[in-house]
């Protein structure tokens, strides 16, 4: 990154995981500030970066509450806002929304389309569903199935701010054609061996 | 009321816990009361009682339950300060453990109560032995369960602490230590159960008080009423430091029972 090797895991790389990792035993409040707290961050920057965050992701009420009483998307907010935390300068989301319903699916892609739009911080996200990758990105890269090599790069044209209504879009619907034709080749592969 | 893993309401719960205690001393007090089973073997619950009532207000019986606890208490939290680091040092870091388990594992299965004879020719018939037979009872036990509860750490929430910015030695106080915390606490819980049979023996050989002096000193007067008050005085206490364990480990993980 930045012409830098990278060898293993570290802060300036914010990463979310499709299973849920909040710490179970600290608050919504206290696993955003982990990150912050382990670089010896003061109690107060911690504090204050925490409240903006459960602001922005709107967890207010909900800071004195453990993982374990939260839903799928607010546990996978309250994960991205502890990645976000650290302030990364890219964050590493690995189909961050897989595991939740497809109501609370598309909030969680405006909200963080919203993020985007306003940080315009880089974003690496990995995901099987063709449609929240074109909603989201401005760049697809499609993958083989094995060995995984990049099979095709697709730019996304759509402008932004975008928000759901641009989904049924007739542009949309051409851009999902297209990919759906490139990864159902791999899935026909890869179904094959 | 037959269907599998169906609840029970609280109340039915205690109905039930309480309803099978007075079973058991219902058929206890028909066997020996009815005479079916000779006096000599096995005491009635009154005899039990008034043997009880004597032991408590003519022979002190009081001051062998505190010793007992005493040492109990005092042979654990050796075992307890020394076993859970090093289990958990185990449990972090591999060639800790590639070192140790064999051992451990080996030490295990060593009976305490084989121990005693030698630890009364190191330590003497003093308290110093007493506490090394629950010592070495409990130690190897800790040790290698709580290694095995902190080798098990969710390796996501690891890989997370990573990626967080947590250090080497970040992810063992961070992550490791209070992810396990609880397991930790109910290894300790269990541990505290089997010390309790590492005392009695201990104080049945070689000793001048405690609750299990009192049980050999009873057999060779065939007071068996005094020996069964004795194992119930045990079982009591065992059910209330069960019960403190269970309430403060609530107090202490509430994230655990949320």
């Amino acid at each position: 990154m930045d012409g830098r090797e990278i060898a293993r895991p570290g802060p300036d790389r914010g990463m979310v995981f499709q299973s849920y990792t909040l710490f179970p035993w600290l608050t919504v409040e206290q696993n955003i500030m982990f990150g912050l707290a382990e670089r010896g961050a003061p109690m107060d920057k911690q504090r204050a970066v925490a409240a903006s965050f459960i602001e922005k992701m709107g967890l207010k009420g909900f800071e004195h509450h453990w993982p374990k009483q939260l839903s799928g998307g607010m546990q996978q907010r309250t994960a991205i806002a502890r990645a976000l935390a650290n302030d990364p300068e890219m964050l590493l989301l690995d189909e961050p929304f897989g595991a939740l319903d497809n109501q609370t699916r598309g909030l969680m892609q405006e909200l963080l389309l919203s993020i985007w739009e306003r940080d315009r911080k880089t974003v690496l996200f990995v995901t099987h569903d063709i449609e929240e990758a074109i909603f989201l990105a401005n760049r697809c890269i499609v993958m083989s199935a094995r060995p995984g090599r990049i099979k095709a790069d697709v730019r996304i044209d759509l402008p932004h701010p975008r928000d759901y209504r641009m989904k049924t879009s007739p542009a949309f619907s051409e851009l999902k054609a297209r990919l759906t034709e490139e990864i159902r080749a791999e899935a026909v592969l890869a179904a094959a061996h | 009321m037959f269907r599998p893993l169906e609840p029970v309401s609280p109340p039915a719960r205690i109905a039930l816990g309480v309803g099978f205690f007075v079973l058991f001393l219902a058929v206890w007090a028909f066997a020996t009361l009815g005479g079916y089973v000779s006096r000599t073997f096995l005491a009635d619950p009154l005899t039990m009682v008034a043997n009880g009532w004597e032991l408590m207000t003519k022979f002190n019986f009081a001051y062998d339950i505190g010793l007992t606890i005493w040492r109990v208490v005092g042979g654990f939290i050796l075992a307890a300060l020394v076993g859970v680091p090093i289990g958990i040092a185990m449990g972090a870091w591999k060639p800790v453990e590639a070192m140790l388990e064999p051992f451990v594992s080996f030490a295990r299965y060593l009976p305490a109560s084989a121990f005693i004879p030698l630890l009364i020719l190191w330590a003497g018939l003093g308290e110093l032995q007493k506490l090394l037979v629950i010592f070495i009872g409990s130690f190897f036990q800790i040790v290698l369960m709580v290694a095995v509860a902190v080798g098990q750490t969710r390796r996501d929430l690891v890989e997370a602490a990573y990626t967080l910015g947590s250090t080497d030695g970040g992810v063992v106080r961070r992550v490791l230590i209070p992810a396990n915390a609880p397991e930790i606490a109910e290894i300790l819980r269990l541990v505290l159960g089997w010390a309790w049979t590492y005392v009695i023996v201990a104080e049945l050989i070689g000793s001048s008080a405690g609750i299990g002096h009192m049980i050999i000193d009873s057999q060779a007067r065939l007071e068996t009423g005094q020996i069964i008050f004795g194992i119930i005085v045990i079982g009591i206490i065992g059910l209330v430091s069960d019960f403190l364990f269970k309430a403060i480990n609530r107090k202490l993980f509430p994230w655990r029972f949320a």
